[in-house]
């Protein structure tokens, strides 16, 4: 039997986008006035690190980047079951592109430790690049599986002057699905068709809402580290450090603008009225 | 890859009351990182080809692509048909497959052998190039832009002295444009101060050049030195999507539901609606995939599929902007929602204010009738 694993989550606080609160009139977004979430797609990569860890043991560690808030989901990771998260937070990364940001994450993994597994989300929803993986990946020399909607871990077989590739993976390429066999470590981002993250269990639940009204020994289950600890260069993060900048945006011009209401006292009205104006019928089954 | 800080010459521009060294690069190629499937050239390659012809003929340079795989046959004549000056390939039979690390390595030996980086570098927003064009990136450290929908040439002050190294005036930036975060807002994204400009487009965006078989390219032979670490990953097999249901890029109708059908069942009744059509598909808002009411796979906007069907029939979708850029170049839009405020209502062709649990019913009940008045036999559905 495979295992056990030291197996790492990255995790990401962004703005929840379906709440209005904290969205300027201008479509910009006020950072400190919006509703905060777990990025959606780090709820699967969590899944997936927990799931490995449930199957071959091991232990799962979460890694955030963020302002000192970030800690909200760290912590929501442990009521989900994670076994310690490490908060990277520090003045000097606002502003980091994707190259900075995987600059950080690569000092920050290799302060935490030895690992044989990172699981991160596909992307965030607040960046939504699917940058950082491969890039972080990149900084560590590690294979990859992008886009992995399935993954577990089997005794392979070792071919002569090979070595063994027990990670098996399935991910999603364009019209089809790739099944790939990896040697660990191995970097791993987790697509929305993977299993949904499992409810947060009542121990862990329970556990967290200790930690809360114990900030000593909350410091055991969560560490914050800054850019010095980890000896990160400053000069390679934040907007020093990121070769692209946001120079100009531009409030998207109102295409058409022309939308013909249909206006009607009941929806059989409007229905008829719709299918009277546009050529929609040419479309029917014949 | 020889280092591509631009050349500082000492000539001064003045811009109203600051004073910025202006940075005249040489202007490099254009490099369109060509993608196949198993020797089946896919479509964002040829548009891409569009998009960099068009910039470098703004740079006054020319347009490069490199192609890996094995047996690639009639590819490297199509790429120049269809606009590369210069088509280097790298055939092995280690890279008949995508795999990350074999192909990146081909690349990264490619540029590190030219004399001067390419100026911009393009791949297509896809499976592949998204997990392909970031480790680029990160080997060379040069800034890279994600799924882009527009590309342009132009200058740029940089006039922020937080680091003095990078102010100047830059006169020919790749623009990288695409819908950001929020709700209305297109970003500009610059990377001025090293070349390759990297940037990925969303495939069914960029306009493809007219293939032109009598054009005269260069096609150049590149060595593939793979190293052991290249191999620490296999593709065991590919499997071929079961075609259940039409394919969502080439149906003529969508109907297409968002968080305003309230429940993952809400997806019955547009599925009953689709019925009625020819060539009909599903599609979904990025909310309702995010919420696991229906798979990935039916997701139209920036991080799903662009589509442009003859016919899309938006029900409970809000439109925003991440939406609207994988739809809106549809035939005709039709859009059912709750919120008379709603954003979708700016650039849809045809509108209804209403509860579509009353609408589309409706629409069903109508569409029938009308059939059976043409004398067509209803096919019996037990819904």
């Amino acid at each position: 039997m495979p295992g056990p694993y030291d197996i790492f989550v990255l995790i990401k606080q962004v703005p929840d986008q379906s709440s209005k609160a904290g969205i300027n009139p201008d479509g910009t977004i006020d950072r400190a006035k919006a509703k905060r979430m777990l990025n959606p797609f780090d709820r699967y990569a969590l899944q997936a690190a927990l799931h490995t860890k449930k199957s071959y043991g091991g232990t799962v560690t979460a890694i955030s980047m963020g302002p000192p808030n970030a800690v909200e989901v760290l912590l929501e990771a442990l009521e989900h079951g994670v076994d310690k998260g490490v908060l990277l937070s520090d003045r000097r990364l606002a502003a980091s592109d994707t190259l900075a940001t995987a600059y950080a994450l690569h000092k920050v993994v290799h302060w935490v430790g030895k690992f044989d597994l990172i699981f991160c989300g596909l992307q965030t929803t607040d960046g939504d690049t699917a940058q950082v993986g491969p890039q972080l990946a990149e900084r560590l020399n590690l294979p990859q599986v992008t886009y992995c909607e399935d993954f577990s871990i089997v005794d392979s077989p070792v071919k002569e002057g090979e070595n063994p590739r027990p990670a098996c993976a399935r991910r999603i390429i364009e019209g089809g699905l790739q099944h790939v066999r990896s040697e660990l470590p191995l970097l791993v981002t987790v697509a929305n068709s993977y299993h949904q993250l499992e409810y947060k269990s009542f121990r862990g639940a329970w556990k967290v809402r200790r930690l809360q009204r114990n900030p000593e020994e909350l410091k055991q289950y969560i560490t914050t580290v800054d850019l010095d600890l980890i000896q990160a260069l400053p000069e390679r993060c934040g907007l020093k450090g990121s070769p692209t900048i946001v120079a100009h945006t531009d409030k998207v011009g109102e295409i058409g603008g022309s939308c013909k209401m249909i206006e009607g006292l009941s929806p059989s009205d409007m229905v008829r009225d719709l299918l009277k104006q546009t050529n929609v019928k040419e479309f029917a089954k014949s | 890859m020889t280092n591509s800080e631009p050349k500082k010459e000492e000539l001064k521009k003045t811009t109203g009351e600051v004073t910025l060294p202006v940075h005249e690069t040489p202007r490099g190629n254009v490099l369109v990182v060509a993608e196949h499937i198993l020797g089946d050239l896919q479509p964002v390659t040829l548009e891409l080809l569009g998009a960099a012809t068009l910039l470098a003929g703004k740079l006054g340079t020319r347009v490069l692509s490199v192609v890996c795989g094995f047996e690639l046959g009639d590819i490297p004549q199509r790429l120049v048909a269809h606009g590369a000056d210069v088509v280097y390939v790298a055939e092995h039979h280690e890279l008949e497959r995508y795999r990350t690390l074999p192909y990146r390595r081909v690349i990264v030996d490619l540029l590190e052998s030219l004399p001067e980086p390419p100026h911009v570098m393009l791949l297509g927003s896809t499976t592949t190039g998204r997990d392909l064009a970031p480790r680029i990136a990160a080997h060379f450290e040069t800034g890279l832009t994600a799924d882009c929908t527009e590309l342009d040439i132009g200058p740029y002050e940089h006039k922020n002295k937080m680091d003095p190294s990078k102010l100047g005036l830059y006169p020919d930036c790749l623009y990288a444009i695409r819908p950001s975060f929020g709700e209305s807002l297109k970003a500009r994204i610059l990377g001025p101060w090293k070349n390759p400009q990297m940037a990925t487009t969303r495939p069914g965006v960029m306009i493809p050049l007219k293939a032109d078989p009598n054009r005269k390219g260069e096609i150049i032979r590149i060595p593939v030195n793979l190293k052991p670490e290249d191999h620490r990953l296999e593709v065991e097999r590919i499997v071929r999507e079961v075609a259940s249901g039409l394919k969502l890029t080439e149906a003529d109708v969508i109907v297409a539901g968002g968080y305003g059908i309230n429940t993952a069942d809400g997806f019955n009744l547009l599925r009953q609606l689709a019925e009625c059509f020819e060539n009909s598909a599903i599609g979904a808002s990025r909310k309702v995939v995010d919420l696991g009411w229906i798979p990935y796979e039916h997701q139209v906007g920036q991080t799903g599929k662009t589509v442009r069907p003859k016919l899309y029939i938006a029900c409970g979708i809000s439109g925003a902007i991440q939406h609207r850029v994988g739809m809106s170049k549809s035939g005709l839009i039709i859009a059912i929602n709750k919120d008379p405020d709603a954003p979708i209502f700016k650039f849809a062709h045809y509108g209804i204010v209403g509860d579509l649990y009353q609408i589309v019913p409706e629409l069903i009940k109508q569409f029938k009738q009308v059939r059976k008045e043409q004398g067509v036999e209803s096919v019996v559905h037990s819904h």
